[in-house]
């Protein structure tokens, strides 16, 4: 490897952090303001026009806040629960391809890299819960285990069939098998479905979020963690929903791909992949604020006794079509 | 369950529908007042901090400390100390109410024969010790003058309460050629 290479493979790395870093504070001040205008009320309004600098106020504040970290909490365990979440979900930007041919690192193996790593991440719920010694932080960290299992499954599965279609598991060359305009999304529904729900699931967030539901276990496994420890969690849940709309825009819409005429032409790639992914994301705020949440055993029978199958389904169809219409 | 239902679970019908609720409610303004730049109007009559009436006539203020006010109130908050003067009249030497006891119930406002106590629709009186909220008759008269004089404190006693001195006149002294028999 040239010092070139890896310098500018060291630039991208820093730029794409830095620009995600600042992204997750911001989409959490979004997520306010959506949720809070669902609600027919305003967000934070105060600091800054219309509230804009709020996430400022919040990270001084939680980078000052006290670290308590409770008794016969299990050290080592406690301290790198947050570490190991916010890894796996950081690192699956590395995959990820902004335009054409700029990705951190073009493995020919995107997909698997990706769902490798949110199965890593399942470890920083259950060790958070566990080290935390306290019983809420414990049942939110099984529950939220054996949810985050069962739906990798169906969400594996579900881009089974996208990786028939485009014929391979790098993601830009599945970006580049949509580009003529016909986005994985139309023959891939069942596909869509599938994995968007999954994806909720996978990230924790409503209608299954019962590991850190509010109103049922304080915070869930999160309990005992303040400050910066705090923070690191959350950021962790904020990576994760950018990697997966990242991963539905890629598979199911398209990627970077935009309309090809007029004055959309003109219009830089990564537009329409940014479009595209805050639209997703801001879906899932919007679920957010409709849904109630599902209650534990009605969660597990989603994910195995209906997700499964169907993705199953789906993927027996689009072999049967692959072949007939070969 | 019926082909209906089932159609519409796996389309998720009542989710979209819920869905478009939501997003109605996010397009169309927020019902938020904020607070210190937008304030609420308060209603005439709202029953706010305690003023004491001053007499246009005489200047000074109407209350005779008879007490009733005191003993009305149920948090007892209001505290009267009266002393005998010169002709044998009641002197009111202090008149103080703790308004941080105060539940706003306006019995003492309704008690007053003589019209001497007022409720202003003053709803913003913080402050950062207690003794700022112990009132003396001072600060209760200054709280009339600024916020319930003039057409205001007239219409306050016509349209809500009506003391008694309106329609029962207290006897005054006898008059020359009468004998007071009881």
């Amino acid at each position: 490897m040239s010092i070139n290479g890896i310098l500018w493979i060291l630039i991208k790395t820093i730029s794409v952090v830095a620009v995600f870093l600042i992204h997750v504070m911001f989409v959490q001040l979004f997520e306010r303001k959506a949720i809070a205008h669902m609600q027919s009320r305003m967000g934070p309004m105060r600091v800054g026009w219309h509230g804009v600098l709020q996430p400022i106020a919040d990270s001084i504040k939680l980078f000052f806040k006290e670290d308590i970290i409770p008794t016969n909490a299990d050290k080592p365990i406690f301290y790198i629960a947050p570490i190991i979440g916010v890894i796996g979900a950081v690192s699956s930007l590395a995959v990820v391809p902004l335009w054409e041919g700029f990705s951190i690192a073009n493995l020919n193996v995107g997909i698997l890299y990706i769902l490798a790593l949110s199965s890593v991440s399942a470890y920083s719920v259950i060790l958070g819960g566990w080290a935390s010694n306290s019983k809420y932080s414990f049942l939110g960290g099984l529950r939220s285990s054996a949810q985050v299992i069962s739906y990798e499954i169906s969400m594996g599965l579900s881009l089974v069939g996208v990786m028939m279609m485009a014929g391979s598991t790098n993601l830009s060359d599945i970006v580049r098998a949509q580009q003529q305009g016909n986005w994985f999304v139309v023959p891939q529904i069942l596909g869509f479905t599938v994995f968007f729900i999954s994806a909720l699931a996978e990230t924790n967030r409503v209608p299954f979020d019962l590991p850190e539901a509010e109103t049922e276990l304080v915070s869930g496994f999160a309990t005992e963690y303040s400050g910066m420890r705090w923070a690191l969690f959350f950021m962790a849940e904020y990576a994760g929903m950018f990697v997966m709309s990242a991963l539905a825009v890629i598979c199911f819409f398209g990627g970077w791909s935009g309309p090809d005429f007029w004055i959309f032409a003109k219009v830089p790639p990564v537009i329409w992949l940014i479009l595209k992914v805050y639209g997703f994301i801001f879906l899932y705020f919007w679920i957010r604020a409709t849904l109630p949440r599902y209650r534990y055993d009605q969660l597990m029978r989603l994910g195995w006794k209906i997700f499964i199958p169907v993705a199953l389904a789906n993927i027996v169809l689009t072999g049967v079509i692959k072949i007939l219409w070969k | 369950m019926t082909a209906s239902e089932l159609i519409k679970k796996v389309f998720f019908f009542e989710i979209l529908q819920g869905l478009a609720l939501t997003f109605r409610h996010m397009i169309s303004p927020s019902v938020t007042r904020q607070y210190p730049t937008e304030k609420r109007e308060p209603v005439p009559g709202s029953r706010g901090l305690h003023a004491l009436v001053r007499d246009t006539e005489t200047g000074k203020e109407k209350c005779v400390g008879c007490g009733l006010c005191a003993a009305m109130c149920p948090s007892q908050c209001i505290h009267i100390y009266t002393s005998e003067g010169d002709d044998h009249k009641k002197v009111v030497d202090r008149y103080e109410v703790e308004v941080l006891r105060c539940v706003f119930c306006a019995l003492c406002v309704e008690a007053c024969p003589f019209g001497a106590l007022a409720l202003s629709e003053v709803y913003e009186y913080s402050g950062y010790t207690r003794e700022e909220f112990y009132y003396t008759k001072d600060r209760l008269l200054e709280n009339w003058d600024k916020n319930m004089a003039g057409e205001k404190g007239r219409v306050y006693f016509e349209k809500f309460w009506r003391p008694k001195a309106v329609d029962f006149a207290l006897p005054g002294p006898a008059k020359s050629g009468e004998r007071k028999v009881v």
